[in-house]
Parts: structure tokens; sequence; C-alpha cells
């Protein structure tokens, strides 16, 4: 990765942590809000394949874990497992087509939330597991369910082109 | 001709991210991290605030704008139901009652009768729940001000909860409805006078749950709970905490099953009070 690709990188998630810190904890629905920095991981697992999915995971949760009371480097834990996961679980799929970020944000969603409170109730924080889970799946799922291409073409734009990971990507659509 | 295989490299980079998170999440729970993290939790909160405040005061008339026309049935309503209250306050005083709530709850801060001597520092709600897994809100105060870790944090009503985060200008409190918060409780019946128990919460807007209540014991709805301030205890004595909404016994329970209700409303804090006072003091 270039010193220009890093910093774009930087600037997405900068980008990204500031929107969350700021308009989506405002969008409160019930107790639930929005969590975009989901989006990262998945965005990265679709352009970039399983390695840059679970690296985005993996530095954007330790950078979201800065502003949660919850264990610090869950987020990164959970980040990196799902970046991964979809990156593998979309080399098969065609990636330029416009369905695929949306369906993806929201199953990797309701697969980040899910482990992330198991995980958590885990490493010594049950209450985790005790919270209205299926009020915060439907709200994070809903708001990343539309972000998602937007997401997915800001990820692309600051990401490498990928080669190496034996994935057919197509440098059209979403780059 | 040969199979095409896959790079091994995807593999090898989230074996080494996951020891890597693994590491950083044992570290911290030891405590070998902490003054590490909360540093750098500090610095980025630190320097997000003016970013927060500054993009807060742009988007806070487009959200109210939205908020509007998303609700615009109910707007209408209350519209109406504004405008009926605005002739009413006309012919009095044209005091606005949001002014008027505002101005009770600042000055019920300011003679809390239950904190006694303990000096106290208060402070404006500024977020609710920086996570879906924590019942938290972020107040206005911080080290500048004086607050440190595990003070307690209380309203005129009652107890709020307990500092878990703080930094220059804000701090994090985890308030007694959390599922990790558990306070020491004093309690009286006609058996039996000082009798401790443990609240315990169960995540935002739930009940608190009492621990530790044998069974037997007669508690009347409405019976109020106050801090224990036991030696080690996290909160001073004879702070009210919340009242019984319900309690009973199991046919083969060895204590009652004891909810409690917070006495400070937890779900619309404006204003709070954070007691300058920690376990040692």
């Amino acid at each position: 990765m270039t010193a220009r690709h890093a910093a774009r990188v930087t600037l997405v998630v900068f980008l990204f942590i500031t929107v969350q810190q700021t308009l989506m904890l405002q969008l409160r629905i019930g107790a639930a809000h929005p969590d975009i920095m989901i989006l990262l991981p998945v965005a990265a697992g679709i352009v970039g394949g399983p390695g840059r999915g679970a690296t985005m995971g993996f530095w954007s949760g330790l950078v979201a874990d800065l502003f949660l009371p919850t264990p610090f480097g869950l987020s990164a834990l959970v980040g990196c497992l799902v970046g991964f996961a979809v990156g593998l679980a979309t080399i098969p799929l065609d990636r330029t087509s416009w369905w695929l970020p949306m369906t993806t944000a929201v199953l990797a969603s309701i697969a980040y939330l899910a482990t992330y409170a198991l995980l958590g109730s885990i490493l010594g924080e049950p209450q985790m597991l005790h919270v209205d889970l299926t009020r915060i799946v439907v709200v994070v799922s809903v708001v990343n369910f539309v972000l998602a291409v937007p997401a997915t073409r800001m990820v692309g734009w600051a990401l490498p082109e990928v080669s190496t990971e034996g994935m057919p990507l197509s440098t059209a659509g979403l780059r | 001709m040969a199979k095409p295989r896959r790079s091994r490299r995807p593999r090898t980079t989230l074996i080494i991210l996951v020891l890597a998170s693994i590491t950083i999440i044992t570290l911290d729970a030891r405590g070998g991290l902490d003054s590490l993290t909360s540093g750098v939790k500090s610095v980025a909160s630190d320097a997000f605030s003016p970013i927060r405040s500054g993009v807060d005061d742009v988007v806070e008339p487009i959200g109210s704008f939205l908020a509007g026309s998303v609700h615009y049935g109910a707007v209408r309503q209350q519209n109406q139901k504004l405008q009926d209250e605005i002739n009413h306050l006309k012919s009095q005083a044209q005091q606005s009652q949001q002014t008027q709530e505002q101005l009770q709850q600042i000055t019920a801060l300011l003679h809390i009768p239950y904190i006694g001597n303990l000096t106290t520092v208060p402070a404006e709600v500024n977020d609710y729940n920086s996570s879906n897994f924590a019942a938290t809100i972020t107040i206005s105060v911080g080290r500048d001000q004086g607050v440190q870790l595990n003070m307690p944090v209380v309203t005129g009503a009652g107890l709020v909860g307990q500092v878990v985060e703080v930094d220059h200008t804000t701090a994090t409190v985890r308030l007694i409805t959390d599922g990790a918060s558990s306070v020491g409780v004093l309690y009286a019946t006609p058996a039996s006078p000082n009798s401790f128990a443990s609240a315990v919460g169960q995540g935002a807007g739930k009940p608190l749950n009492v621990d530790l209540v044998p069974s037997g014991t007669t508690l009347a709805t409405g019976t109020v709970f106050y801090t224990s301030g036991l030696n080690g205890a996290s909160f001073p004595a004879s702070i009210p905490v919340g009242t019984v909404t319900e309690a009973r016994t199991g046919l083969t329970a060895s204590q009652e099953t004891v909810t409690l209700q917070p006495l400070a409303d937890l779900s619309r804090l404006r204003y709070v009070s954070v007691v300058l006072w920690g376990p040692s003091s």
C-alpha cells in the first residue's frame, strides 16, 4: 500500500468515525443507534478481498474502540473476523453487481452484532447479551443497507487495486 | 494441468490480527494497557470534542427539520397543544415551561439534600449510550473540573451512576441500570431497620434487580433503597437509589425477588451533578 492509499484510508476512517460520533449518535430509535463503522470491513472485504477486509476491520475497530465503553479491542477482533468472512464469501460472486454491497451489509451487520454481543459476554461483560438485540440489529442493518453503496465506493477509492488474492475483481463498477 | 491454489496470505493476516486483538483485549482487561488506552482514549475524546460540537451546531437544525417532517402528524398535534399553551402562558408571566423546568433541575442540583458537605460539580448531559451494548451518558465536565474515575453522579432525585471514563472536558458515566452496574444498598423493614443488599442493573430502561434480600422479608411497594456506604463501597452513604416496584418470594427461593425503579429519571436526564468523592474519601 502506497503512502497515498494509506492517507486515503485514514481519511475515510476519520470521516466514518466523525459521522458515527456526531450524526449517528443523534439518530436514536428507542435505545439503539446506527453503527456505520461496521461498513468499513464489509466494504473492504467486498472490494479488496479477505486480507484487506480483515486489516480494515482491525484498524477501524481499534479507532471505534477509542470511543466505546465496551472492552478495548473487541471491535477490532470482530471487525477483522467479519471483514475476512465478507471477503471470503464474496469471492465467487460478481462484485460489480449493484445488490451485493447492500445484501452483504445487512447480513454482515447481523453477524457482527451477534458476534460482538457473544464475545463481549464471554470476555466478562455478560450484560451485552441482555440488550434488545433485535432492535439494535434492525436499526443498524437498515442504515447500513442504505449507506452500503456509497461506503463501498469510498473504500474502493481508498484501497489500492487488488490482484493477489485470486478473485476475479473487476476494475469497473465499484471502483 | 495443476489446480490453481489460493494465496495463504489473507489467512495469515487474519490469524495475526486475531492474535493481536486478543492480546490487546487481554492486556486491557488485566490493566496492563490501562494507562495507555485511557490516555489514548482521553486524547481522542479531547480531539473530537470541538469537532463534535461544531458538527452538532451545523446539523441540529437540519435534524430538527427532518424529525419534524417524519413526525408530521405528531408535530401538528403538538403544535396545536403548544399554541394553546402559549396562549395560556401569555396570560400569566410569558415564561416558557421548558425554561422553568431547566431552572428547577439546575436549582435542585444546587441544593441536593442528601449530599451533606460533599462538593458537587453540575454538568450537562451531552450524549446517551455511545455503545448499543452499554447504558452510559456523556457529561460536559471532566478532569479540568476535578472529576475523576469512579466518582458518583446524582440528580436531585437520586443516584444516576458512576464515572467510568474521564478526559479533560467530558466524562462517561455508567448508569445504574447498566448490566455491569452493582450498587450496595441499605433498606429498612419493621423487623430489621438496617438491612444490606445489592442492586444490580439489567440494561437501559429496565428496573434494577435486588440481590441478597432474605426470603420472607416484608417489603412494601414504594420502600426507598439508599446507598449503603459500607467500608470500601463505591458510593457514599444515604443517596436514594430507587423504590420497590415488586417484591415476591418463590416457593423454593432462598431470597426475595425484588425489583427497584430508579428514583432519577434516567431516560430524560439533562443536568446531573458529579459528587467529588472517591471510595478512599
